[in-house]
């Protein structure tokens, strides 16, 4: 089941800003071009109390007030009115949308349905008290206490770029939820945290899990780190239902980190989600999109996303139509195929010392969370 | 950063007379390797786990009596001390210098704290880590009046916030600056950066 509707093109910083609603706007239009498009189920936005689930009530008000266009002394405290946060008219019922995308994924879920697809959301940046990073309000975070209400134990798993630092920090002394998140490090990357030290605190020790991973980290090192740790992981805590954050910003072509996979990586990422899903979670999977901000990139790793997700063929090349009107709108030139061309960066000098180091990151992660989690 | 900032206190303490083998329970018993000799009020000493040890291994020449030889015999007199209003890097240099690993820090002649190395480890992990969202750009600035100033100017023309700023000298001739920002798009910050003539050690520029 996919989960959209138009109005999530509401969440929009404005023209310059790179978590641009063109995205999907252009990810819906190729999926149209290339007949796959079926009419998405349409969610009702958040409600103010839904919300409040996981966020502070002085940090939903601040948000509504700048919502109103009101002037608000401290919004800065709560990484509002920043240059990558900035306020709109309309952002909380903007935010609530994605919030609602998310979380009717999660009652449909807990209604029986297995695979839901959110075509939006993964604003996995936002605190309880305060918005970061292009996320107001944790889409995720309401979708996964709604699932730990009702009784589910709930692995989150990120491949965004970037830490999953709100979705961990929320659920932090939470044993019902472990968070996975692999990312660029850290120490060269925004939100600076993810290290394979934070493991979670009280009930939630050995239940964080971080990898953070080389700058100039290929498809082959990754995968081999993804492939080692995350059926290790499900096998160990045996969750009922997996929640992704699929962000498309580990591309090479990202303009904002320095990872580097290809959309080869993301052919198997993607298949390998479902398989361990139907191995280690009954089969239940929650997808959300996330950061990506390459317009030619994320736009074919959500669109290979959507056909993996519903067992479609892969297209290989992308319809002229759709990369010429696309084009002329941009006003450059996009990848034609749905895969990225063969050696399109140059090779990595340090390419083996790299995979060394990120093999590394990984012992060192399973041998401080493995007493907690095979206990 | 001062001393008060990163000490301990209340400290543990012994008195001379007290026998090496209590001491040593009372480092066990504390998980601690330092324990201030007081007298009368007066610190006239220190002893550690190693001096103990030491003390009481084979390698003593009067061999080994943890229950009759007391902690005067084995002290270190003269005892190297820090004020809480040392600045934390004086403190460090004396450490380091005299090769250390604790100094009990005196007001007015009374003990009122101690600072050990892993305390300053703790104070470099505090200048050093992260504890706001942020990203980070590394910048080599020329060793010369201003640079520092037209890095800031820039970043606060862009409306960007400075959530740390770290910067040592590096070959004489230069200063790497190390700031955290918060923002995800230090990319474009560097690119910005480059065009007014910085040098922009990360990011990287990308080559595609």
């Amino acid at each position: 089941m996919v989960i959209y509707r138009d109005e999530y093109r509401l969440y929009d910083f404005g023209p310059n800003h790179p978590f641009s609603p063109v995205r999907l706007e252009m990810l819906t239009s190729l999926l149209e071009a290339l007949g796959v498009w079926r009419e998405p189920l349409a969610p009702p936005e958040a409600t103010r109390e839904e919300v409040l689930s996981v966020h502070s009530e002085r940090l939903v008000r601040r948000v509504e007030a700048a919502s109103r266009g009101e002037r608000v002394p401290d919004l800065e405290h709560y990484g509002l009115g920043t240059s990558d946060t900035p306020v709109f008219p309309g952002m909380d019922r903007a935010a609530r949308l994605l919030v609602g995308g998310t979380l009717e994924g999660a009652r449909r879920i807990l209604a029986g349905e297995k695979r839901v697809l959110q075509l939006g959301g993964g604003l996995h940046h936002a605190q309880y008290d305060r918005a970061s990073g292009f996320c107001v309000y944790s889409d995720l975070s309401v979708a996964i206490r709604h699932l730990t209400r009702a009784g589910l134990r709930v692995v989150y798993l990120d491949i965004d770029v970037h830490h999953g630092d709100g979705v961990q920090w929320i659920h932090y002394e939470e044993k019902e939820v472990l968070t996975l998140s692999l990312h660029e490090s850290g120490r060269y990357l925004f939100p600076g945290t993810g290290h394979v030290h934070e493991i979670g605190r009280g009930e939630g020790v050995g239940r964080k899990l971080n990898l953070p991973l080389e700058p100039f980290t290929e498809d082959e090192s990754y995968l081999e780190v993804f492939e080692a740790l995350v059926p290790w992981a499900l096998e160990a805590f045996q969750p009922d239902v997996l929640v992704v954050q699929a962000g498309a910003d580990a591309h090479f072509l990202d303009p904002l980190a320095d990872l580097l996979l290809t959309t080869r990586a993301y052919a198997r990422l993607f298949p390998l989600i479902l398989q361990y899903a139907e191995a280690y979670a009954g089969g239940r999977v929650l997808f959300t999109l996330g950061g990506g901000y390459s317009l030619d990139a994320t736009v074919r790793v959500w669109a290979l996303l959507y056909h993996v997700f519903h067992g479609l063929p892969l297209p290989e090349r992308l319809p002229e139509g759709w990369l010429r009107t696309w084009e002329a709108r941009l006003g450059k030139p996009l990848t034609p195929t749905l895969h990225d061309p063969e050696g399109a960066y140059p090779g990595i000098p340090r390419k083996g010392e790299i995979e060394k180091r990120n093999r590394l990151t990984l012992e060192r992660l399973t041998e401080l969370v493995r007493p907690y989690l095979l206990d | 950063m001062l001393v008060k900032d990163v000490m301990h206190h209340p400290v543990f303490t012994v008195g001379p007379e007290v026998s090496l083998e209590d001491a040593y329970r009372l480092l066990l018993e504390k998980g601690i390797r330092h324990l201030p000799v007081v007298e009368g009020g007066k610190v006239v000493g220190i002893i550690t786990d190693r001096d103990i040890r030491l003390a009481t291994s084979h390698l003593n020449p009067k061999g080994p009596c943890p229950g009759c030889t007391q902690v005067a015999e084995v002290m270190t007199r003269g005892v190297v001390t820090a004020h809480p209003l040392d600045p934390v890097e004086e403190a460090a240099r004396v450490m380091r210098e005299r090769k250390i690993g604790s100094l009990p820090v005196l007001e007015d002649g009374a003990l009122v704290g101690i600072v050990t190395g892993i305390d300053l480890l703790d104070a470099l992990l505090k200048l050093t880590g992260v504890t706001e969202p942020s990203g980070r750009l590394e910048v080599r600035l020329p060793d010369r009046v201003g640079e520092l100033a037209r890095l800031t100017g820039f970043l606060a023309g862009r409306g960007v916030n400075i959530h740390s700023l770290l910067s040592y000298p590096e070959n004489g001739d230069y200063v790497r600056a190390v700031v955290r920002v918060n923002t995800l798009e230090t990319h474009l910050l560097a690119e910005g950066l480059r065009g007014q003539g910085f040098e922009v050690l990360w990011p990287p520029k990308k080559p595609w």
